[in-house]
């Protein structure tokens, strides 16, 4: 039953509240012009150690990254010392489902990511405000060309074995998600990388095959892995016994128990304030909820019911960021489906839900409607004038039956040359967040003369259906552009892309993507995602339902925490800043 | 006697070369794959896709995977994980047993020890209000669903007492919800055979000329009738030890318990073939043996029951 | 097990016909009167009687439609007009069990309809033929037996796909086990019996012999047995929609009302406890009814 609360949501993304609006205010942080334009061309779909998580559901949650709107220069900031906190004690934090493995290239998983990132440091990171940070490089440089980096590494950084940090580290790891044999998981990161040299021992260079803008947000903030340790091991070995260089080392892995990390001694920013940092596995919603009320854990790193995280969020006893995901709560619909091929269904389908009352019964507000593809939350990017489809039963109607759908046998369900307007749609087993929202659109399609019928399966049965084009329909969150704060959207809206759950296939689309991957310039770039939004809303390959919102709580015990932040997973990146005071 | 252990051994083998057969078949033949899993939501390439797929063995047809499974296992060797990267499967039950285990053993001596004496009881004092009562609420104890009051628990206890942990392993105190839904069960389960067993007892002549050669009551019930009582009770026991892993699923859910039971129903759920291979092979090794002790002990204590 | 001969068997060969029906209505109200005296298993029964009703026209008793939604009502707690509240997606939650029952009825006794047939069937074939038929069936039945259903029942739920239908059928199909071994039992000892000597030596077929002769004679304890059953297979059914396996709404089922509350037993409580008041009720009237019937049909146990 892993399955039972893989509830929320898949993607926990950038947000924007008040506290993070100050916070933009006040970042004034210098960018590297040169390169910042690539950057901005694309931003990581995904942070790049943790590359995204997994499943709808099952489990995963990715980290994404975004960088603020509007810049197209990715800043740098550079880490700044922790304010004087107080030595000891350990914090908890719950988890909703197993902890698999402690690799870096499996750490998609919000779950596996907030302990990943205790014990790795990459070269650069993405910080909660989706800044970049210079972690283990002291400087980088790119070429005018965009086809070099040139990083410094940083001096007197230790493994937690005692084996001293140095560039064969970094070119070890970059070419070992670049060999095929490894079947790297992130290996499609690195596709662009040409060669990776090691001059000297504080010096790595880059070389690319061709300009890849997001390769900085993606790329080069992969967590570092020890030559000397990994390379001994493998991937399976390491997963168990990972060695890095971040300021907590592995004390404890229980998979599904807990797994404790303890104070690096010899961590190359000083000793964090907590001895221990714990991630316990709680799979009932309602109890971590518990777990958090009465002190038994300090944060929950997977979201609650909406309920609990509105509750949270009123009580002073508390600190809560809210932030909103970049990943669209949808119906992927099989477009090569008889009846679902029908873009007028699809359309009334739209016009059948009223996808607010959703949002506002179901998800008691917790989160935005959706217009298209992607969130409003990336001002630079949402284009407000598409197609829209406000709730309207009798249009919904009157465009079925346009269509030639008529229920001509009395029976409520709509027919066309003999076939029922009727179709399934599969839910992930025990999605208690998704699962109501299926009922509920159920209701609204009954009304209209649409039967869904509703199954259930695990996560790895659906997305496999569904890219084999064997399943009708599914409920999950997935993003379509935007993770990273990129409207990229190539994976997932392309003809022939992985992720393309709902087969949708538009010739204009896949060119207006291509065209999108390869513009610098801003301005244009963003008329071309404008017409990508456009086009989804007119052709409504799947039903976009709404952007959720993401709550990270943590009890106030818990001091050291930033201001704000963008990207509520993110935040545990921080914990080496944050202390215990009663 | 030695002839009808070694047949029924050999019966056993091939019980368990069918059962994990058709498990990894049925597996197999559901669709979806742990590489699905693996990947996640990252942003993969179908060459990717492939390349996990090849690097696991699993683009060759299903038998040959059974057939590569089988040498390993014969070799002693359970494979590793697909979706808890490369861990050996080995690692996964030692860590996950022991905490099935000792659940388990808690919740049988609690049910122990207040269903036994409340079974003989009962019969003894049968229709009376003590045996009504018991044996309702011992009707009651099965009846309730065990997900269900464990929820009900911890609301009362962790969420509005705030006496216990709402969930995990740890100190003592975390024991106590999920050991009492789970002896909850085994209780009614076990104070109902006692009570039936003892009935049954109480009407056989050797307690009837117990009676008749004047011996207190006490002295019959305690010399004759209980321990005869007790070793149906006892086989029976043997005979349910596979049920240890059913029993405890949802409770480890509920909890957060990191047990085989949960290992089970996650793996089955991500597809990860070689843990529940290896869970199911293990079971059916319990069963067996449980069917074999159980004839064995049966043919010991009724030696009407010929083996043929 | 029951190796004591029913009385009707005693008096099956004596009697004629109409002294056959009379021995048996004699021994019902016998059981009846022996039934009687345990008021639990009364009680038991008194409760079946009412959910047996509900499940025939849940329509008539239900105040709302079990399925239409208010969403603004999520949750939101019991008054006179919805005494048990609204679940979370608005719905009325005593229409809602009203209706459910129907679905534990559904399952209870088709599952177990499905066992029984399945048990008897096998079961007789065993212990009637013997030998290695029976040497073979046993050891089918042993594994199945000692094998933990609920992990069957995962195992093929997953892979089959949930419905109502699947959950009845696998089910039914996995817990026929100890009606086998009761009836295999039965029918060893019943086919030394003289009176099917007698019927074999006048030349009745295997099949009339079987049908007519031993099952019959067979059917108390199966009945008591699948009585008691029936409580665990609601169960089962509720563990499966607690693993997402069972039925799949909108389809009121108990289990899966329970499920739903879940994640919301801190806030909306009202929308586990009451499915679980329901299931632990209804399985409570059962197993008391099947003592009731144990106590009345199965003379071990009869003073």
């Amino acid at each position: 039953m892993p399955r039972f609360d893989e509830l929320l949501r898949c993607t926990p993304a950038a947000g924007l509240t008040r506290r993070v609006l100050l916070k933009r205010a006040t970042a004034g942080v210098a960018g590297l012009a040169a390169f910042g334009l690539f950057a901005a061309c694309r931003g990581a779909q995904e942070e790049a150690p943790s590359p995204t998580p997994a499943a709808p559901a099952a489990a995963a949650s990715p980290t994404p990254t975004r960088p603020p709107a509007i810049v197209t220069t990715p800043a740098v900031v550079t880490p700044t010392p922790a304010p004087e906190g107080k030595y000891g004690g350990e914090m908890i934090v719950t988890g909703h489902h197993e902890i698999a493995s402690l690799h870096p290239d499996d750490a998609g998983p919000t779950v596996h990511w907030v302990i990943v990132t205790q014990i790795h440091n990459g070269m650069i990171e993405l910080d909660e405000n989706y800044q970049l940070e210079l972690v283990l490089a002291e400087s980088y440089d790119v070429a005018e060309d965009g086809l070099t980096y040139t990083f410094k590494l940083r001096d007197g950084v230790k493994f937690h074995d005692g084996e001293i940090f140095d560039s064969n580290d970094v070119k070890y790891t970059f070419e070992w998600y670049m060999n095929p044999d490894n079947a790297a998981v992130n290996a499609a990161l690195f596709r662009n990388i040409d060669r990776v040299e090691a001059p000297d021992e504080r010096t790595v260079i880059i070389h690319m095959k061709q300009p890849d803008a997001p390769f900085l947000v993606r790329a080069a903030t992969t967590f570092i892995l020890p030559e000397h340790h990994h390379g001994k091991v493998g991937k399976e070995g390491y997963a168990s016994n990972p060695i890095g260089t971040g300021a907590f080392k592995l004390k404890e892995w229980r998979a599904a128990e807990f797994t404790t990390v303890e104070a690096f001694d010899e961590h190359f920013r000083g000793r964090p304030y907590l001895d221990r940092f714990t991630e316990k596995i709680v799979p009932e919603a309602s109890v971590r909820a518990i777990m958090l009320e009465t002190g038994e854990a300090d944060s929950a790193v997977w979201p609650l019911v909406a309920e609990d995280n509105l509750r949270f969020a009123k009580d002073p006893n508390y600190t809560v960021f809210r932030t909103s995901s970049v990943a669209v709560n949808h119906f992927p619909l099989n477009n090569e489906h008889p009846i679902l091929s029908d873009k007028a269904v699809r359309q009334a389908m739209m016009h059948a839900i009223d996808r607010q009352k959703v949002i506002d019964d179901i998800f008691r507000g917790t989160a935005v409607l959706a217009t298209a593809n992607l969130s409003p939350a990336l001002e630079q990017w949402y284009e407000p004038n598409v197609k829209q489809y406000p709730y309207d039963p009798e249009r919904a109607k009157q465009m079925l039956e346009e269509a030639g759908w008529v229920d001509t046998d009395g029976d409520g369900i709509r027919e066309k040359d003999g076939v029922k307007l009727s179709f399934t749609c599969t839910t992930i087993t025990g999605d208690q967040a998704r699962r109501p929202e299926a009922e509920v659109v159920q209701q609204y399609f009954k009304a209209v003369g649409i039967d869904m019928q509703l199954a259930e399966a695990p996560v790895a049965t659906i997305t496999e259906k569904l890219r084999a084009g064997q399943m009708d329909a599914s409920l999950f969150n997935w993003t379509y552009g935007g993770g990273g704060g990129d409207p990229d959207a190539s994976a997932t809206l392309r003809s022939n892309a992985v992720n393309n759950f709902s087969h949708y296939k538009n010739p204009r689309m896949d060119e207006l993507l291509d065209n999108g991957i390869k513009e610098v310039d801003p301005q244009k770039r963003k008329e071309i995602y404008s017409e990508v939004q456009k086009l989804v809303a007119e052709d409504v390959p799947f039903l976009y339902m709404m952007f959720w919102d993401w709550f990270n709580i943590f009890t106030k015990r818990i001091k050291g925490l930033p201001e704000s932040a963008l990207a509520g997973s993110q935040l545990y990146r921080k914990a080496y800043q944050w202390w215990i005071e009663e | 006697m030695f002839q009808y252990i070694v047949r029924r051994l050999l019966q056993g083998l091939i019980v368990i070369f069918l059962v994990t057969l058709a498990t990894f078949g049925l597996m197999h033949l559901a669709p979806g794959s742990p590489v699905d899993i693996m990947i996640g939501e990252a942003e993969v390439s179908q060459q990717v896709i492939d390349a996990i797929t090849k690097k696991w063995g699993l683009d060759r047809p299903w038998y040959e995977q059974y057939l590569v499974w089988l040498g390993n296992m014969l070799r002693g060797d359970f494979g590793q994980s697909m979706v808890r990267t490369g861990v050996p499967v080995s690692q996964m039950l030692l860590e996950a047993a022991p905490v099935t285990l000792k659940l388990n053993l808690y919740a049988f001596a609690v049910a122990l020890v207040v269903a036994i004496p409340a079974g003989v009881l009962a019969a003894v004092r049968r229709y009376s209000l003590f045996d009504y009562s018991s044996m309702v609420g011992a009707t009651l104890g099965v009846a309730l669903p065990n997900f269900w009051i464990g929820l009900m628990l911890i609301i009362i206890f962790a969420q509005k007492l705030r006496w216990l942990p709402s969930g995990g392993s740890g100190s003592w105190q975390h024991y106590i919800l999920p050991v009492a839904v789970l002896a909850t069960e085994q209780m009614a389960v076990l104070a109902r055979l006692t009570r039936g067993a003892t009935i049954e007892v109480l009407h056989q002549d050797f307690v009837t000329t117990a009676r008749a050669k004047g011996l207190s009551e006490v002295t019959v019930i305690f010399r004759h009738v209980v321990r005869n009582a007790l070793l149906p009770v006892i086989t029976i026991i043997g005979y349910r030890l596979a049920f240890i892993l059913s029993g405890t699923i949802v409770v480890e859910t509920v909890f957060a318990w990191p047990g085989l039971g949960r290992l089970f129903i996650l793996s089955i759920d991500r597809l990860d073939y070689q843990v529940v291979q290896a869970i199911v092979f293990l079971l059916t090794i319990l069963v067996v043996i449980g069917n074999l002790l159980t004839d064995l002990v049966y043919a010991y204590i009724d030696p009407r029951i010929r083996i043929q | 097990m029951a190796e004591v001969p029913r009385s009707a068997v005693a008096t099956e060969r004596i009697s004629g016909l109409s002294g056959l029906e009379r021995e048996r209505r004699s021994e019902f109200s016998r059981a009846w009167r022996r039934f009687k005296r345990y008021r639990p298993g009364l009680v038991g029964l008194a409760f079946i009687g009412i959910l047996v009703v509900f499940a025939l026209v849940p329509g008539l008793f239900a105040p709302y439609d079990p399925i239409a939604q208010d969403t603004a009502m999520r949750g939101a707690p019991p008054s006179w007009a919805h005494p048990l509240g609204f679940d979370h997606v608005g719905r009325d939650i005593l229409s809602r069990i009203i209706w459910g029952s129907r679905i534990a009825m559904l399952v209870g006794l088709g599952a177990t309809a499905i066992a029984v047939t399945i048990g008897v069937m096998i079961g007789a074939t065993a212990g009637f033929f013997g030998g290695w038929v029976d040497s073979i069936l046993s050891r089918f039945v042993d594994t199945l037996m000692a094998f933990p259903t609920l992990v069957l029942l995962i195992v093929l739920a997953a892979i089959i796909g949930p419905s109502l239908v699947t959950v009845i059928v696998v089910i039914g199909t996995t817990t026929w086990a100890s009606y086998a071994r009761v009836v295999r039992a039965d029918v060893l000892s019943l086919r030394e019996r003289e009176f099917v000597l007698a019927a074999r030596a006048s030349g009745a077929g295997q099949a009339r012999v079987i049908l007519r002769h031993i099952l019959p004679n067979a059917m108390g304890p199966v009945i008591v047995l699948a009585t008691l059953g029936i409580g665990g297979i609601i169960i089962l059914e509720s563990a499966l929609s607690f693993l997402g396996l069972g039925v799949q709404p909108p389809t009121p089922s108990w289990g899966a009302m329970i499920s739903d509350g879940r994640a919301f037993i801190r806030h909306y409580p009202q929308i586990a406890i009451a499915p679980g008041v329901a299931i632990t009720l209804t399985v409570l009237a059962f197993n008391l009814f099947g003592d009731g019937l144990r106590d009345a049909l199965d003379p071990r146990q009869r003073e």
